[in-house]
């Protein structure tokens, strides 16, 4: 096996692991107390538009309570291809950072398609559909959306003042990266044109072609690479989790008595062991939540002045 | 200050708020020389707290006097690190927790949405990522595998020392926990939910928090049954005393109910309400009469009394006073709880502790904004918007109404009976906090109470005097309706501080006293 392809399969195995891994983390963490905030896309629509919740309603526990996917849907999909909540509240941002996710979306359908044709294009299609105008326009569009997406953020975190202090070297680094991916892919595709694509047809296809593509091309794997292994590691696995933070935190208005699955998951919580050391929790090894709870706690003595 | 890593700065001051980079008031509110003088820190509480983060101090927790004291200080406030990520010690709010320490972009998108940093004129201590910048780097430094190296390499490396956690103590009550930056944040981080776990890490692991929450608070509910302090025989007399003064005001013959069992509902009152605004309770008991409802009140320990400060600052004080309201409600075998004007109370209740309770002790809660409006929807009660013929707006609680999603009820009632009602701007979910939030509107140690009129509640001020723009005149009597004891707490003191009823003539005041000023069946006017 070539080893770009080789490298690349690992990279990928990388990331796809190190993602399903904290996916998982976050998944198996205990159940949580209710921590609503709304809006909540869940319920009649007209009670949607203004944030309301079935606690309007007389004796809600009688009624059948908002259920169903589908506003949270449109809202996510509102938030990952217009970044809504960017939009409505630092327009400033909004425009760079649209560019850099939407020269990722491009990249990662161009990417694909690139793929699946390089995989099934000797059977189904010509691979010249791969190199034809459109795709590479694509890809064109894709990286230069990232260039410049990534270069308008790195300028605006180094002299906003809104952003400058609250910037971490991180932050810098992770758009220098993303900077140097999409412009070496950008030149890579250019120099010689569709160099780029060849290399990763020929990857895909199992084609040894080791020395034959451009610096630039080469340049461009080797920092997808370390993109790939370095992602699950960072910040930007929001991408994903908001899986969590929207739909299992803020959008969870499950009330109990409509989950009984969810509250002997809470009744299993209580029997955990409390080490907390303030005088008013008493925290010690046999102790659980059900003793703290239950017990009045009169010896606390907190508060100065 | 400009860098975060300034927290740890052994000596000195950050900087102090400066009055005249406030956000400016309407006349006759843009002055500084009208306002009450400020108040200053005694040279004790100088010498033996650290006010460096802003010159305020809510809790003043002493600073270490010895190096031994300072080292045992910081590993205990890492051991409470630990423990908050600890899946047995913080199972309630591990998630919450992992996720918004993890995922935040640093994109300040939020930051605007702020009524605290926006009205401090961006002071940078007030910027909802500050704490939670400091919080979050000092978790991975600290609590995480290889975080020491890890923190070097990123330069995002904070010395966790005396003045790192005293600054960051007192950070953690900069912010009333309104969640409006949480609403805003794209990937779904809670820098409120952070800054709750910061209290509770110094609660229940140091043992340190307000003492108007925990000492005064959720202790002294925890022994008599009232965060008042009042046993239930005191409050039973407090209540026989405002039966009478109904019957001197309008003639109803009202026995409030007490532990009466088999009641449709078991109504708890915030008790502060029976102290400070008895006219809420009073108008509670007149609606309930008139509408010929079934009700009790529960002389039980925590049956007569709905706060739950833990919801702020402790899970321990949280899950205590939660069982005990329930348990108060099962024994009167109840067939649910209408929870009275008490936005804390609401969220404590019927969210928070929702999945907390056993099955036996699930009993359904209800507010008191929904049962008000079926009341005065279902035409029980004689009423007649011309008696509410006065300018009047809505406060929207944060926890009844951007927690809760009740928005639309006290609407209902509002446009029912006032015929000048006018929304504030924004309003809603998307509210502003009174200032209180958070237990502020009863704290009110060292200066702490400057800091909450000048900065907290300088927003909700503006916009209260905006929605009154058409008649700022005092000699037009206006009214805030703001359905919420905190809410009203802050109300009142912040109103005093800067005149707001001789300035302006504004008012503050509930929803039930609203209903009963509508009602016809009393010659006078209830709201006087």
């Amino acid at each position: 096996m070539p080893l770009l392809t080789l490298t690349l399969i690992a990279a990928l195995a990388v990331f796809l692991l190190g993602n399903l891994c904290r996916f998982v983390k976050v998944m198996r963490m205990p159940a949580h107390l209710r921590w609503d905030l709304y809006p909540i896309p869940k319920g009649p629509r007209d009670r949607q538009r203004y944030g309301g919740s079935y606690f309007e309603e007389t004796e809600w526990w009688t009624k059948p309570v908002g259920a169903g996917l589908g506003g949270e849907v449109v809202f996510m999909l509102k938030e990952v291809f217009f970044l809504r909540g960017v939009f409505k509240n630092f327009r400033g941002l909004w425009i760079w950072s649209l560019l850099l996710h939407w020269g990722l979306y491009l990249y990662i359908a161009s990417t694909a398609v690139t793929v699946a044709v390089s995989v099934i294009g000797a059977h189904l299609v010509s691979e010249r559909v791969l190199f034809s105008n459109a795709s590479f326009a694509v890809c064109v569009a894709a990286y230069a959306l990232g260039v410049i997406g990534s270069i308008g953020l790195l300028s605006l975190r180094s002299f906003s003042s809104r952003l400058k202090g609250f910037t971490s070297r991180a932050t810098i680094f992770n758009l220098c990266l993303l900077a140097a991916i999409f412009g070496t892919g950008l030149v890579a595709l250019f120099n010689p044109r569709h160099d780029l694509l060849t290399a990763l047809a020929d990857a895909v296809n199992l084609r040894h072609a080791a020395g034959v593509y451009s610096a630039a091309t080469y340049c461009h794997f080797a920092l997808v690479i370390f993109f790939l292994v370095y992602f699950p590691f960072t910040h930007m696995t929001h991408m994903f989790m908001k899986y969590f933070t929207w739909h299992g935190v803020r959008w969870d208005d499950m009330p109990a008595r409509f989950n009984e699955g969810g509250r002997k998951d809470i009744a299993n919580n209580l029997q955990r062991h409390v080490s907390w050391q303030a005088p008013h929790i008493h925290g010690a090894p046999e102790q659980t939540w059900n003793n703290v709870a239950s017990s009045s706690g009169q010896d606390g003595n907190t508060g100065h002045e | 200050m400009n860098r975060i890593e300034e927290i740890a700065r052994p000596a000195g001051r950050l900087p102090e708020i400066d009055q005249e980079s406030l956000l400016p008031l309407p006349p006759p509110y843009d002055g500084v020389d009208a306002l009450p003088p400020r108040k200053h820190l005694t040279d004790n509480a100088r010498a033996n707290c650290d006010c460096s983060l802003d010159g305020f101090l809510a809790v003043g927790m002493p600073r270490p006097q010895t190096e031994a004291e300072e080292q045992q200080l910081v590993e205990r406030f890492i051991a409470g690190l630990d423990r908050l990520l600890s899946p047995d010690d913080n199972w309630a709010f591990l998630q919450q927790l992992t996720l918004s320490l993890d995922h935040c972009a640093g994109c300040q998108t939020c930051v605007e949405s702020c009524p605290i940093y926006t009205a401090s004129g961006h002071n940078e201590v007030y910027r909802p990522t500050f704490r939670s910048e400091i919080f979050r780097r000092i978790v991975k430094k600290y609590a995480r595998r290889g975080g020491k190296f890890l923190a070097k390499l990123k330069g995002e490396d904070i010395e966790l020392n005396a003045a790192t956690i005293l600054r960051l103590l007192e950070s953690a009550y900069r912010c009333t926990l309104c969640r409006r930056c949480a609403q805003i944040c794209p990937m779904g981080v809670d820098n409120a939910l952070l800054t709750r776990e910061i209290r509770k890490l110094f609660s229940m692991e140091l043992g340190i928090a307000p003492k108007e929450l925990h000492e005064k608070g959720s202790v002294v509910q925890l022994r008599t049954g009232s965060s008042t302090g009042l046993k239930a025989p005191v409050m039973k007399d407090n209540i026989e005393f405002l039966d009478e003064e109904i019957r001197e005001q309008t003639g109803l013959n009202i026995h409030t109910p007490w532990d009466k069992q088999g009641a449709d509902f078991l109504l708890i009152h915030n008790a502060g309400e029976i102290s400070a605004w008895p006219e809420n309770p009073m108008a509670f008991a007149i609606i309930l009469e008139a509408a010929g409802i079934s009700w009790t009140m529960s002389s039980d320990l925590g049956g007569y009394d709905s706060v739950n400060y833990g919801l702020w600052y402790d899970d321990a004080q949280f899950a205590r006073v939660a069982l005990r309201q329930m348990q108060a409600a099962k024994k009167l075998g109840v067939k649910k709880i209408v929870l009275g004007e008490c936005g804390h109370a609401h969220k404590a209740s019927m969210v928070t502790s929702d999945r907390l309770l056993p099955k036996d002790l699930d009993i359904p809660r209800e507010s008191s904004m929904t049962f008000l409006r079926d009341i005065v929807m279902s035409g029980r009660l004689k009423l007649d918007p011309a008696r509410n013929a006065f300018p009047v707006t809505l406060h929207d609680p944060c926890n009844l109404v951007r927690m809760m999603g009740i928005v639309k009820p006290q609407r209902d009632i509002l446009k029912a009976i006032c015929p000048q009602f006018r929304e504030m701007t924004p309003h809603g979910v998307e509210n502003y906090c009174c200032g209180g939030g958070s237990g502020f509107a009863i704290m009110s140690s060292f200066n702490f109470e400057d800091w909450r009129f000048l900065v907290a509640g300088r927003t909700k001020l503006k916009q209260i005097l905006e929605a009154f723009a058409d008649c700022p005149e005092p000699e037009t009597k206006k009214y805030v309706c703001a359905p919420c004891s905190n809410c009203k707490g802050q109300f009142r003191d912040l109103f005093r501080y800067y005149g707001v009823w001789e300035k302006s003539g504004i008012l503050y005041g509930g929803l039930a006293e609203l209903i009963v000023n509508a009602m016809t069946d009393f010659e006078m006017p209830y709201i006087k």
